[in-house]
């Protein structure tokens, strides 16, 4: 051969176009082409020549829209005002936002589309990068060097999976997890072996997420038969851990990070193993490890300092708070924890003064937006005031931030979840305050009526407060009114009053907002009153208002797939009727577990958002 | 511990300027495809010093690759590795994009005889990177041409990389039959391209299925007659 144009074998290269060179080399089923050359193409890199090489890249490819950023603070610019199809993002960024603090803050603010590729360009093979440590994982990772081959390969692969995960994707936007597992069953069927094991993991999830961990480890058990996949394993073991089953969760967890040090989701799971056996020191010391291996994660350095603050660990507590606030700085996923944490580290050290000045700071950063978090705001800055000054052995301070809290408490009604609810508690009762406190507790109990670890606790803090007798008493009648609410729903529903029963279980609702079991009944109420008096849109709204809520308040609830899977047969479709369940039983909620179990949380997906703000070329 | 023997502000120094190091070798690389694809030998009178621009480029590239994939504890618990399924067809076709121009340039002809849907575990970065260390090795030794094959074999997949060439000389064979014992065997002094087959048999090693594991081995002879990179994946 002399001339170099011909010198490859014509069969493994197509030929110097581009798009051709992008379809598989060797004559597979036949896919379509794609239509690179129409999108949008946004590339982040703080190198100009990268960011020229890429740019390229993607014009070899028939691309012409393409932005390009240098910075974090650019790329949000840019992506607030266009809905990008494809996102070439490196994750060193320098000074400002990384790439990782781009993509969340991308998902969460939904400036991605659910068809956009969003790929990662990294140095090398980081820790973030291997699965598991992230909780919003790029589509595509690529390490450096970027050779246009490789990049156009994987563009091609990401955008093909993408397209067979789409309708599952929607089914999970929508919260139908048992239509998203069925999806997955099709997705098999449609395309072989090609992305089995994706798929495999999906369903797995899709199970996980609809209460049904015996399906989901039927799955991963059968992932596993083929390949030892850390995630499979890590699976299993969560599911163990779910079902109390601690020792043998550690020992799985255990031995994937012997075989892979780098899993960083196993430690976050072994310390729950160990948290679960009491041991807390060991769960303290592995929350360490996996601080140091993934040091830029603003969860991950929050839960050590929260596990350091109870271990008494006050340099460590102190370095993970700290450090939790210079990452935040760049992220959407700053939150007030890291504040309070260090609020209460400085207590400790009777720096009482800084204390008070992140507890203000705090309350500046966080006290205006919206959603629960920012609402309850002044209530947890004042409680961990209250504990500031009774740790630093300030009684008359603590006293007088007791009852500036109380005085808030009495003045709006509204109450903060179950566990801050049980901070505030312990405080009021701490520094001598009595009717408050018990009036909070009941409400916690009211929500929480068949927790009986819940209540137990609850003993506990009333038992250290000298009100044992009385606070039993209170436990009691906390739960005979929840009880009662529950039931007269469930009376005037079995008497076909249904209009009745909706009236009921709204009001019931305003007086326990945080009780799932209540909150699964007035949905049930609904779907009847829908089966029976046909379809209606604000009731079907209402119905997944509650459970939107739910799926907060507890995830991974079995009752919670069942109902919205019901709400979603009652949407009318024309060719379709929908199919006729079984009469629900309100009175006997399927979920019979004894407590709330520890369900990690599963990250939402940004729900489908249309694309106004695209430029006319 | 979990970074390897070196202090913290030593590591991000390290980490950042390979970070830079990869930067420049990627612009330098793909430049000179960009030229050497608008260019031919008739037209541009340096086209052969840019192809063996071009083959210096991407053995320094392998070199910087191979270096850091060693400093993060590469066959050891304390690298990433990162386990995903891929259909053959996909990874040959980054290996194909990867050597295209610089194969053209030379007048080499790649020929393929591959199962595109057979699926296989593995880190794919890593194995791309030794599959196409390998076809860059034979750019070396062939005469004009190499062939890439992939396929299925008892308990496994076998990768194999030959060329027309002359085969490897004696002390590379020497060196790849010391691999199963490690980095001891490889007397990296006298034998430079000990380096990138002692990397790519870490890499096989990593990959592991039902107490197997993966290997590589160099011969001589072959159907094209000249060297056989074989790699085994369980």
């Amino acid at each position: 051969m002399t001339t170099p144009s011909a010198a490859v074998t014509p069969a493994a290269f197509p030929a110097a176009d581009a798009a051709l060179a992008l379809t598989p080399p060797m004559p597979v089923k036949v896919l379509e082409r794609i239509d690179w050359a129409s999108k949008n193409y946004l590339i982040v890199d703080d190198f100009i020549g990268v960011r020229q090489l890429l740019r390229e890249s993607l014009r070899s490819l028939g691309a012409k829209n393409i932005d390009q950023a240098s910075s974090g603070g650019e790329a949000m610019a840019l992506l607030n005002k266009l809905r990008y199809d494809v996102v070439l993002c490196d994750y060193n960024l320098g000074e400002g936002k990384n790439g990782q603090q781009v993509l969340e803050e991308a998902r969460v603010r939904q400036l991605l589309l659910p068809s956009s590729v969003f790929v990662m360009v990294s140095a090398e093979k980081s820790v973030e990068s291997v699965m598991g440590a992230a909780e919003h994982q790029p589509d595509a990772y690529l390490v450096k060097p970027i050779t246009e081959g490789v990049l156009l390969t994987r563009l091609n692969r990401v955008w093909r999976k993408k397209q067979v995960l789409r309708p599952i994707d929607q089914a999970v936007v929508e919260k139908d997890f048992l239509r998203a597992a069925r999806l997955c069953d099709e997705q098999i069927a449609a395309t072989g072996k090609t992305h089995l094991i994706d798929l495999l993991r999906m369903k797995a999830r899709m199970f996980e997420r609809s209460g049904q961990p015996a399906r989901a480890r039927e799955v991963y058990e059968q992932v596993l038969a083929q390949r030892e996949y850390h995630w499979a394993r890590a699976g299993l073991g969560k599911i163990r851990l779910a079902d109390g089953e601690f020792e043998q969760a550690r020992q799985m967890f255990q031995t994937i990070v012997a075989e892979n040090r780098h899993y960083i989701d196993a430690y976050d799971q072994l310390a729950l193993a160990y948290q679960g056996m009491g041991q807390h020191e060991e769960a303290g010391a592995i929350l360490e490890r996996a601080a140091r291996l993934s040091p830029n994660s603003v969860p991950r350095q929050r839960n050590l300092g929260q596990a350091a603050l109870k271990l008494g660990n006050i340099p460590l507590a102190e370095k993970a708070f700290r450090k939790c606030l210079v990452l935040g700085e760049y992220s959407i996923r700053k939150n007030p924890d890291a504040y309070l944490g260090l609020a209460r580290v400085c207590g400790m050290k009777n720096e009482t003064k800084d204390a008070l000045q992140l507890l203000l700071l705090a309350q500046r950063e966080f006290g205006s937006g919206s959603g629960a978090e920012h609402e309850f705001m002044r209530l947890r800055a004042k409680v961990t005031e209250g504990l500031v000054f009774h740790e630093s052995g300030d009684e008359r301070n603590a006293r007088r931030a007791g009852e500036e809290l109380d005085a808030m408490l009495q003045q709006d009604p509204a109450r903060p979840s179950s566990a801050i609810c049980v901070e505030m508690a312990t405080m009021l009762f701490a520094v001598g305050l009595k009717d408050t406190p018990s009036e909070v507790l009941c409400h916690v109990v009211r929500n929480n009526h068949d927790n009986t670890l819940l209540q137990d606790e609850i003993q506990k803090i009333f038992d250290k407060a000298r009100l044992q007798d009385e606070g039993a008493a209170m436990i009691r009648a906390a739960r005979k009114e929840a009880v009662d609410l529950m039931n007269q729903g469930v009376v005037l529903w079995k008497g076909g009053k249904l209009r009745e029963a909706v009236e009921w279980m709204r009001e019931a609702r305003t007086q326990v907002p945080d009780n799932v079991r209540v909150l699964f009944n007035a949905v049930q109420i609904l779907v009847s009153h829908m089966k029976q008096r046909g379809y209606d849109a604000d009731l079907d709204l209402e119905a997944r208002a509650i459970l939107e809520r739910v799926d907060k308040l507890q995830p991974g609830q079995g009752r919670f797939a069942q109902l919205m899977e019901q709400v979603n047969a009652l949407l009318p479709k024309p060719e379709e009727e929908a199919a006729a369940d079984a009469a629900p039983e309100p009175s006997k909620p399927a979920d019979d577990r004894p407590a709330p179990k520890p369900v990690s949380k599963p990250a939402s997906k940004p729900s489908a958002r249309s694309s106004r703000a695209r430029r006319g070329y | 511990m979990e970074e390897p023997h070196h202090a913290p502000e030593l590591f991000l120094f390290l980490a950042s300027t390979a970070h830079d190091m990869k930067n420049s070798i990627s612009v330098l690389s793909g430049t000179l495809e960009r030229l050497l694809g608008d260019a031919s030998p008739q037209t541009e009178k340096a086209y052969p010093q840019m192809a063996q621009m071009l083959y210096q480029t991407r053995r320094l590239n392998d070199s910087l690759m191979q270096l850091l994939a060693l400093y993060k504890q590469v066959g050891k618990p304390g690298y990433p590795f990162d386990m995903q399924p891929i259909e053959t067809g996909q990874l040959v076709e980054q290996v194909v994009a990867l050597g295209r121009v610089l194969l053209e340039s030379r007048g080499i002809e790649l020929e393929l005889e591959v199962a595109p849907e057979l699926v296989m575990h593995v880190d794919e970065d890593l194995i791309v990177g030794v599959v196409s260390h390998a076809v860059n090795n034979a750019v070396h030794y062939t005469r004009d041409r190499i062939r890439l094959t992939v396929q299925e074999v008892d308990d496994g997949i076998e990768i194999r990389v030959e060329d027309n060439g002359d085969g490897f000389p004696p002390p590379l064979l020497a060196t790849g039959a010391l691999l199963d014992k490690g980095a001891g065997g490889i007397d990296f002094l006298t034998n430079s391209a000990g380096l990138g087959l002692y990397f790519a048999g870490e890499v096989a090693r990593m990959h592991r299925h039902r107490g197997r594991t993966g290997a590589v081995r160099l011969e001589n002879g072959g159907p094209l007659g000249g060297g056989c990179f074989i790699l085994t994946l369980p």
